[in-house]
């Protein structure tokens, strides 16, 4: 696949979520804060198991993060929805946020969303290098390893699969096709790791407070009242994905995924591809700071790249500029 | 319908010296044509229509979904066959776009729309792409007619060279690639096109060529002895067809003969080659004329036509535009500019509304040219100005022999590759590949049903 570029772009993410819970929510705001730091970008985002709001919410949030014109509806794609069946009620958690007429959004119908199965492919397309970071249920990616040449494309750019398991039932299905097909290494992030990493709530109150109107400090209240902390789930396997080298979790020998009779998932060391991630009690409050540090950031609004009339000289170019605002 | 004892080949061909003509359905070919493979007896026609540098989407999208009503303005001249067309929201060219590889989208659209694969950046030999939606449905028809497919183009076809950004000048000028390397150059010279449909089948000796051309006898007289056997044997109905037949063949050899012979006085600035009619709207009605006449004869089933190269400089002085097309695409913004890339883009659609009527007015067996066709008219560019690739413009005539309920506008979601709806169409002509370019699967909707 020609990409003379290769390499060079940001690690794109790839983020399959139901976006159900806040532990979603959060993740969303950890990698636009991946993003604003160029640690990594968001490739795309595809959601199943989930109504109408929750594809406006994630397109409001990406708005929020990135605010100004979408760059020419060519290398931003709008969030992927599930939508070839009933759709389900919308969560109060993203009912209370996109009624807020506060918040820009590009989403006003399903014509509006994206096709998941195209969505995810394409997010990789994008990028040179990509992770993906499953939380729904597999149905979306496994019918992407149907689709002309995307095993050969996942097998170049794809770093790593990283598998959230909060405990929710799988497409059974679905889930063996990807753990039997997926051309890279697969990571498991078991519930344990999650439950290991209880969120602070009360630094949603605290850190999220620099403006009147935050959708990810809202989603947090109007899914349960009061200041609660909440199990990490996609937040772990967000920060591993981007982080996969900074050691915040140890890894178990290889091992495989297999499905309960009730489509849970459980992982098992032995015959297999799969490893495990494996919480590291000495980095708990260091993983939490930065949890907290990085989806709390407001975002970075990047300016046009400058060119320097002696550019190409022996000096160098200048480096984007970045601009908080209210800084 | 009369059904003649006569079973007649739908293959027949009416020949003279140098000079073969097809014929157009008749009901004596009736009981042969229903024993063939297409399916409800009736074949099915395929074709592409590409518009270059994009579209004034403004003026383009309905607001709703559903059924079409007042269309908008660009799409107006469509009103009179509004209720058998479909415009199709929402779906996207992936490979158009510069992902990692940077600028060049006109070097890329066309060939990412028509193949759904990824350009390989080269302005040498070594072109590589995909076979194309066209090609792949030509391969299903392909033994039941003359031509296994039509590649019509309205601009000089260039070959090689560097058009954008390091990108062949082949993945701009071919909308048509029977492989990945092999792309099938359009033909827009208008005599050049009439005699690949209705010249012989066997090479003519150069001399006798020359001299034909040179008494400029009519195919019509070359083939008189046939046609009066033939004539014999058909009953009232097919007699009368025949002699429509004949005479809109007729007719488009006057005004080829007749565009020759303007074409000595065609502004040497327009570019065009020998035999143009000078005004783009008579060229436009020509070629499509001979598309429909290919069509009837059932010369052909599948046909491209390229409006224009992708990245067309064409001036529309008929319609008082001087500037060239691809420039007024890049407006920024600029009302006026903007005003004349609608205009042009209007026009195209004025013209394509009369192809459609005339479609329709042919009568086939108890049904008409159009009901029996599936014709994309679309862009692999949305936005000329920032070149978009996705919600691309698109529309979809005809009824595809029944299947398709069109009179709607039907929105997808976005990322939607065009690829499935040229799935669909060639699931239709009777084949069904494995993967089509970057296709996800059938596209939903063209039917109620």
């Amino acid at each position: 696949m020609q990409s003379p570029f290769e390499g060079k772009q940001p690690l794109g993410v790839v983020y399959n979520t139901s976006m159900d819970r806040p532990d979603a929510a959060l993740a969303l705001a950890l990698l636009y804060g991946f993003q604003g730091k160029r640690e990594s970008r968001i490739g795309s985002i595809s959601i199943n198991g989930a109504g109408l709001g929750a594809a406006i919410f994630c397109d409001l949030v990406q708005r929020f993060y990135t605010p100004g014109p979408l760059r020419n509806g060519n290398q931003v794609l709008m969030p992927g929805l599930a939508a070839d069946g009933p759709l389900p009620a919308d969560l109060a958690m993203v009912q209370a946020v996109i009624s807020r007429t506060e918040y820009v959004r590009s989403i006003k119908r399903v014509g509006d969303t994206s096709l998941p199965e195209a969505v995810i492919r394409n997010g990789v397309i994008f990028n040179a290098e990509a992770v993906m970071i499953l939380s729904a249920r597999a149905t979306y990616l496994a019918k992407t390893l149907d689709l002309d040449g995307v095993k050969e494309l996942y097998k170049d750019r794809v770093k790593m699969l990283v598998i959230v398991d909060s405990g929710n039932p799988q497409d059974a299905p679905a889930m063996r096709k990807v753990l039997a097909e997926f051309p890279s290494p697969v990571i498991f992030c078991g519930r344990e790791i999650g439950e290991s990493l209880p969120f602070p709530g009360a630094a949603i109150d605290k850190d999220f407070a620099w403006t009147p109107a935050h959708p990810i400090a809202d989603a947090y209240h109007a899914f349960r009242s009061g200041t609660y902390d909440f199990p990490s789930y996609d937040l772990a396997a967000a920060l591993y994905a981007v982080h996969s080298d900074k050691n915040f979790f140890q890894l178990s020998e290889p091992g495989a995924i297999a499905l309960n009779d009730d489509a849970t998932m459980k992982f098992a060391p032995g015959p297999g591809k799969v490893r495990s991630l494996i919480p590291d009690p000495t980095r708990k409050q260091d993983i939490l700071q930065l949890f907290v540090e990085v989806s709390s950031a407001k975002p970075v609004i990047p300016t046009p790249r400058v060119r320097r009339p002696d550019a190409g000289k022996a000096s160098p170019a200048p480096a984007a500029i970045t601009k908080k605002p209210g800084s | 319908m009369i059904i003649s004892q006569k079973k007649l080949s739908r293959r027949t061909l009416l020949r003279g010296i140098g000079a073969a003509l097809s014929l157009p359905f008749l009901d004596a070919m009736t009981p042969a044509f229903a024993g063939s493979t297409v399916p409800g007896g009736k074949p099915i026609r395929a074709a592409w229509f590409y518009v270059p540098n994009g579209i004034d989407m403004r003026h383009w999208t309905p607001g709703d979904e559903g059924p079409l009503g007042q269309m908008p303005s660009i799409l107006a001249p469509l009103q009179p066959v509004k209720d058998d067309l479909m415009v199709l929201s929402n779906l996207t060219a992936n490979w158009g776009r510069p992902l990692l590889v940077g600028a060049g989208d006109h070097g890329r659209a066309l060939g990412a729309y028509m193949t759904g694969m990824q350009v390989y950046r080269t302005a040498g030999a070594d072109l590589r792409l995909g076979v194309s939606a066209d090609q792949v449905a030509a391969s299903a028809v392909a033994q039941h007619t003359k031509l296994p497919s039509l590649e019509i183009g309205l601009e000089e076809t260039r070959q090689a060279g560097n058009c954008d950004n390091g990108y062949s000048c082949a993945y701009a000028y071919n909308m048509a690639w029977r492989t990945e390397s092999q792309p099938l150059p359009p033909i827009s010279d208008p005599r050049q096109l009439f005699e690949r449909l209705f010249g012989t089948d066997v090479a003519e000796p150069p001399a006798l060529h020359a001299r034909r051309l040179a008494m400029r006898a009519s195919i019509l007289d070359q083939v008189s002895g046939d046609t009066k056997k033939l004539e014999t044997t058909l009953g009232n109905s097919d007699r009368r067809k025949l002699d429509e037949y004949l005479s809109s063949v007729r007719e488009i050899e006057q005004q080829v003969q007749r565009a020759e012979k303007d074409g000595l006085i065609i502004d040497p600035g327009m570019d065009k080659p020998y035999g143009v009619p000078p005004e783009f709207p008579d060229y436009f009605r020509l070629m499509t004329d001979i598309m429909i006449a290919a069509f009837k004869t059932d010369s052909t089933r599948v046909a491209t036509l390229m409006i224009g190269r992708e990245g067309s400089t064409r001036a529309y002085p008929e319609i008082g535009i001087a500037d060239g097309h691809h420039p007024l695409t890049h407006h920024m913004g600029n009302l006026e500019m903007l005003e004349k890339v609608s205009q042009i883009n209007s026009l195209h659609l004025r013209l394509f509304s009369e192809f459609l009527v005339k479609l329709k007015a042919t009568k086939e067996g108890d049904s008409n040219l159009l009901d029996q066709s599936m014709i994309v008219y679309g862009s692999g560019i949305s936005d000329g100005n920032v070149h978009t690739h996705d919600q691309l413009p698109t529309i979809l005539a005809g009824r595809g022999g029944g299947f398709i309920n069109p009179g709607r506008h039907v929105i997808y979601q976005r990322e939607t590759p065009i690829c499935n709806l040229f799935a669909t169409m060639v699931e239709q002509m009777g084949v069904r590949p494995e993967h089509l370019g970057d296709s996800t699967g059938r596209l939903q909707g063209l039917s109620l049903s």
